[in-house]
């Protein structure tokens, strides 16, 4: 059985037959950097001045996709626990392991069974140890929410002024409107329907934005650090939100805007105060 | 119909007051077709502004068929504007977005015309005003004449009592100022009561009586020969 464990090795590909017994398991990445295949016969050693063991890759994998692991560089061989320990002279010595659980046992009771009765190591539900890596992601989610809110203000001053300055382009046209008969409510209401057309554009033009740019940044990411991971993600809850706030937004700058013109006389829009 | 008793109106400007009107008043019978003229300052443009009720005087009182301005609301005001009064300003001033029967189904629209009789009231008035044809292109697909055609149809739009216009022909070349000339003498023949401040000599011509002002002031008036 291959063990969970996972140690950089030296690694070169060898001549020899190997030992029967010893089989690893690869990392794709290392496949394709070493240009091995499935059977061929490599040598092994903790050091790369002394490589003293052969193994044959009877397996290569693609590990699963992590955050926290993105950027690393080295690659990754995995072995069977008393090869890693032959190879590492060191047959008692291992840095960390995972449990498999059967179901039905909760991992936070688990490990305090073994906490309470093993020496020597300590277990951590991998919830916690998931927690525990991810930090630097939690920091990173709030300075990107951070400059979200600091968007959404800026977004939301600027969609103001904008707002402002089309219903001052308009007052000809309300003060017409009002000369003709329409009411301040009419006129006000349709200003509001406008600004929340353009709202709902602007947001679904902006969503459709960053759906490009999100398959732009995971493209150019993906092949940068040969990964799977998804770096930008859009979800439909995320375009909801969007809409909603860009809606709420463009109705208030546009009920504002609409409320300052249609309580000014119609004379003092027609430009005689 | 209208009738404008010693008008006064004065208004601040650079720290001065000025008197636009200085005690002018008015009648105007059902079916009459009346020019206002005069140079510019004179205090046409205020006068009809104030009968029409989209400006108040500093004095005087104004009744629109036996209604006070000055007993009502700003909404009852409104209201009279948009059901008895009809306005045809120098520059057309028709919404852009909207088509030539949008802009004349507005004021119907807002007077809560069904949708079906306001179109076919609206494709009636642009016949009338002989712009059938164009009836799908917006404003500012439209020339000077037919958009100031259009305003007009949106002018009739609710069958009002008396329509004032303001310089109609002032921003139309001779040609096309002459076909709203005609239109609003076919108007006044067709029952329509007119109140037309005008530069447009021919255009006083054509009314049934001219009203001149100076300073603010009626100083004559003239019925057609």
């Amino acid at each position: 059985m291959i063990s969970a464990l996972c140690l950089t090795l030296a690694l070169v590909q060898a001549t020899e037959p190997p030992h029967p017994s010893t089989g690893i398991a690869i990392e794709r990445a290392v496949a394709e950097q070493l240009d091995l295949g499935v059977g061929d016969t490599v040598r092994l050693g903790a050091a790369p001045e002394s490589l003293p063991h052969l193994a044959v890759v009877s397996a290569i994998y693609e590990p699963r996709p992590d955050p926290a692991e993105v950027s690393r560089r080295s690659l990754r061989v995995r072995l069977h626990l008393p090869d890693l320990a032959a190879v590492l002279g060191a047959p008692d010595r291992v840095d960390r392991f995972g449990v498999g659980l059967l179901p039905g046992v909760t991992p936070d009771s688990a490990a305090a069974v073994l906490n309470r009765s093993a020496f020597g190591f300590r277990a951590h539900p991998s919830a916690t140890i998931a927690s525990e890596s991810s930090q630097t992601f939690k920091v990173v989610s709030r300075f990107h929410r951070a400059i979200a809110v600091i968007t959404i203000v800026a977004s939301a001053v600027f969609l103001l002024c904008i707002m402002l300055l089309k219903v001052e382009e308009r007052r000809l046209d309300a003060a017409v409107m009002r000369f003709v008969g329409v009411r301040r409510r009419t006129i006000f209401g349709a200003l509001v329907l406008e600004a929340a057309l353009i709202a709902v554009l602007g947001s679904a033009l902006g969503a459709g934005l960053a759906f490009l740019a999100g398959a732009a940044t995971n493209a150019y990411y993906r092949e940068f650090f040969d990964t799977e991971l998804i770096f930008s993600l859009i979800t439909p809850r995320i375009v909801l939100f969007s809409v909603c706030l860009s809606l709420l937004l463009g109705v208030a700058a546009g009920a504002l805007a609409a409320w300052r013109l249609v309580r000014t006389r119609p004379m003092a829009l027609w430009g005689r105060a | 119909m209208l009738v404008a008793r010693d008008l006064r109106k004065d208004y601040p400007m650079n720290g001065e007051t000025v008197h636009a009107l200085r005690g002018a008043s008015l009648t105007v019978e059902p079916g009459e077709y009346v020019a206002l003229v005069g140079p510019s300052g004179s205090g046409k443009s205020t006068l009809l502004q104030i009968v029409g009720g989209i400006d108040t005087p500093t004095a005087g009182t104004v009744e629109i068929l036996g209604t006070r301005l000055e007993t009502l609301s700003d909404r009852e005001l409104t209201r009279l504007r948009l059901t008895r009064l009809g306005f045809v300003f120098q520059r057309f001033h028709l919404l852009p977005v909207l088509t030539a029967r949008e802009n004349v189904e507005l004021p119907m629209a807002e007077a809560g015309v069904k949708g079906a009789d306001r179109r076919a009231r609206a494709r009636r008035l642009l016949d009338y005003v002989g712009l059938g044809h164009r009836e799908g292109h917006r404003a500012t697909q439209l020339s000077g004449g037919e958009m100031q055609r259009v305003a007009i149809a949106r002018a009739l739009a609710n069958r009002p009592a008396v329509l004032l216009a303001d310089e109609p022909t002032g921003e139309l070349d001779a040609a096309t100022g002459q076909e709203i000339l005609d239109l609003f003498r076919r108007l006044n023949t067709d029952g329509t009561t007119l109140l037309v401040v005008t530069h447009d000599e021919r255009l006083a011509a054509q009314a049934g009586r001219t009203v001149h002002m100076l300073d603010g002031r009626i100083v004559s008036e003239a019925a057609a020969p």
